[in-house]
């Protein structure tokens, strides 16, 4: 074995352009695949991401407007939800299927001050699995519990862009304090992570509370509940149109009119999202296998020639006692030897490119409609997945390596040795 | 009795085939310093190719040492042309990338000796040729005789029967033909070389003890040259 590697290192180095060159390709093939496979993840880590935080595992009812003219009344009538919808919709009738119904109330804006200094607030009254609904991620301290709910506490959930608006210096250190929203004050027992967005000047309060301060009646904004059953897009779909042609003819609108009583499918749209991030990484792979195709192809196509152009040196190996199987031997243990050398170095390089990129253009992003999104999110790819690439390519480049290594063991050395 | 043909035929079938040999008998002993004569395509290389063991023939015996060679795989034949014969090839045949020294210590590569063992015994018949100081230089660093000096050197290492030497003299000159040919001569007389030279080159064949000539396949006349005087007796033309 140490022999046929002193063999193998002297031939290389004694052809350092062909060493170079097949070397180049089998870097190449493995660096694009690294790089490609990388930005791939980015994209699909920033598209998943970013769409997560808007799709929520719930459905959410909300009174609008009709457009249809149903029942007697003419289009453009007002709905509003209210408490019997609330209990409609918690009714005999869909037992087993809607699950943890809460009720939304509107949004009222007051600004938040602390110390003279103030940010405009969105208080929204809302039960405390509305975080897990609305997938809210908490920076420090808690959400709102039941106990709030129940006794009305003037408790108050702000994001970190508030809580940095509020205490520039230590946006931490506004928690448990109470804060001035409009003219009540609240206490503040947790921050949300914000994404700069206009959600985040979202702050929830316990639903009891804002029902007892800004909206005494039995008016209901939303209505938001889980669903099981359903599984598939279809069984989804039919549930949606079930539930949407009952509540809407309670209101005399037209079981078909979105509008009059619009309906957030959480489910439905996670599914279809899921489908979109499925494909985005159906093609990725695609076009993966694709570039190493063409690495592989690349490889064996230098092998190709090298085997040829050395077919009359192996010609007077066999002269002089080389057995098919050492020539054999020696072109397959070169062509690992270049490919697992050169294929660890593309590999390095792809790692190196995936770590510039998150670097650079992943800390880039782009405004859309108010939105920050970010192009690439961690564009890298693991270790596991570059090793298990390499070695396929190096795989690949052995079996390629292989075929002509196999004809040239057997061309009988007279034939061999009369090849220039 | 070294090597035993009787009735070698060989036909080369590209398309159209072509009868090369048409039957050779032909004994040598072990110690001879033989030549083979012919015109161009007199059959003459095909003759040193079955000998070498690098063709085959199709009907007829060969016995190498009392060994029939015939229908060997290719691992088997590696194996005698290894142990047994010493290639001398009129374009060297040596190997572009390896210096003189890795040139000769080669076919030692293949029968698995180290390669401390390999370097000494390679320096000591590069010593022998006078090539010390060319040991570390590359083929195309070499004049033709140095080259062919080289090659006689990887021939001598594995200590074989036979030198088999096709037209080792056809790509040098004069000068350099006369200290190749003494070279051999040299080998056979002192070493006990069995030594088979194939030329179309009467003062080639001269040097040799023996020469045997061929024309279209078969043997002709078996000419007996102790005295080297056939062909006016020298090399130079």
């Amino acid at each position: 074995m140490r022999e046929l590697f002193h063999e193998i290192s002297s031939t290389l180095r004694n052809n350092k352009l062909r060493t170079a060159l097949t070397g180049f390709a089998v870097s190449w093939g493995i660096f694009l695949l690294i790089a490609l496979l990388g930005a791939g993840n980015g994209l699909m880590n920033s598209f998943v991401g970013n769409i997560e935080d808007y799709i929520s595992q719930n459905i959410t009812v909300e009174g609008w407007r009709t457009s249809k003219p149903y029942a007697g009344y003419k289009e453009g009538r007002d709905i509003q939800l209210d408490e019997s919808d609330v209990l409609f919709t918690e009714s005999e009738q869909w037992k087993g299927i809607i699950h943890d119904v809460y009720r939304g109330t509107g949004v009222t804006s007051v600004s938040l001050s602390l110390n003279g200094l103030s940010v405009s607030g969105a208080l929204r009254g809302v039960m405390p699995d509305y975080k897990e609904a609305e997938k809210m991620r908490m920076y420090t301290g808690r959400f709102l519990n039941p106990d709030d709910v129940d006794e009305r506490r003037k408790v108050i959930v702000i994001s970190l862009y508030q809580a940095k608006e509020l205490s520039p210096k230590d946006p931490d250190a506004i928690l448990g304090r109470w804060i001035a929203a409009g003219a009540i004050s609240y206490r503040v027992v947790g921050i949300y992570h914000t994404d700069e967005s206009e959600m985040s000047r979202l702050c929830p309060i316990p639903f009891s509370t804002y029902k007892g301060i800004y909206d005494n009646t039995d008016k209901v904004e939303s209505i938001s509940f889980s669903v099981t059953g359903p599984e598939t897009l279809e069984e989804h779909e039919a549930f949606e149109e079930l539930y949407g042609t009952a509540i809407r003819l309670r209101h005399d609108i037209a079981p078909d009119d979105r509008r009059g009583i619009w309906i957030n499918n959480g489910y439905t749209d996670n599914l279809e999202m899921n489908k979109a991030s499925r494909m985005i990484n159906i093609a990725l792979w695609i076009l993966g296998i694709l570039t190493l195709i063409s690495g592989i192809v690349g490889v064996s196509n230098i092998m190709l020639i090298t085997v040829k152009e050395r077919t009359h040196e192996f010609g007077i190996r066999k002269a002089i006692g080389a057995k098919p199987g050492e020539i054999l031997k020696l072109i397959i243990a070169e062509s690992i030897t270049i490919t697992a050398a050169f294929g660890y170095i593309g590999m390095f390089l792809g790692m190196v490119a995936c770590q510039i990129m998150d670097k650079t253009v992943a800390q880039r992003s782009i405004d859309i409609g108010g939105e920050k999104i970010q192009m690439l999110v961690n564009p890298t790819v693991g270790l596991d997945v570059a090793l298990e690439a390499t070695l396929l390519l190096i795989i690949a480049g052995t079996i390629a390596g292989a075929i002509p290594a196999w004809k040239a063991a057997r061309v009988k050395p007279i034939e061999a040795l009369r090849a220039d | 009795m070294l090597i035993e043909l009787q009735g070698i035929h060989k036909t080369y079938d590209n398309g159209q085939p072509l009868h090369v040999l048409k039957g050779i008998d032909l004994n040598i002993e072990r110690g001879e310093f033989v030549s083979i004569m012919g015109a161009s395509g007199s059959g003459k290389s095909t003759l040193l190719n079955i000998l070498g063991i690098l063709d085959n023939y199709d009907e007829g015996t060969y016995h190498l040492d009392g060994t029939l060679i015939k229908d060997l795989t290719e691992r088997q034949s590696a194996d005698y042309r290894n142990r047994m014969i010493g290639f001398v090839f009129q374009s060297f045949n040596l190997i572009n990338f390896k210096t003189a020294v890795e040139n000769v210590e080669l076919p030692l590569y293949y029968q698995g000796v180290s390669r401390r063992k390999r370097r000494e015994l390679a320096m000591e018949y590069l010593e022998k040729l006078g090539l010390t100081q060319w040991a570390s230089h590359f083929p195309n660093e070499m004049s033709g005789g140095q080259k062919q000096r080289v090659a006689i050197a990887r021939a001598l290492i594995t200590k074989p029967q036979i030198i088999l030497a096709d037209e080792p003299t056809g790509a040098l000159d004069s000068k350099t033909s006369v200290e190749v040919m003494q070279l051999l001569k040299q080998l056979n007389q002192e070493e006990g070389l069995t030594i088979i030279v194939v030329t179309h080159e009467g003062g080639v064949a001269n040097e040799t003890d023996k020469i045997i000539h061929i024309k279209d396949g078969i043997i002709g006349e078996i000419e007996e040259n102790r005295s080297h005087s056939a062909w006016g007796g020298s090399i130079i033309k």
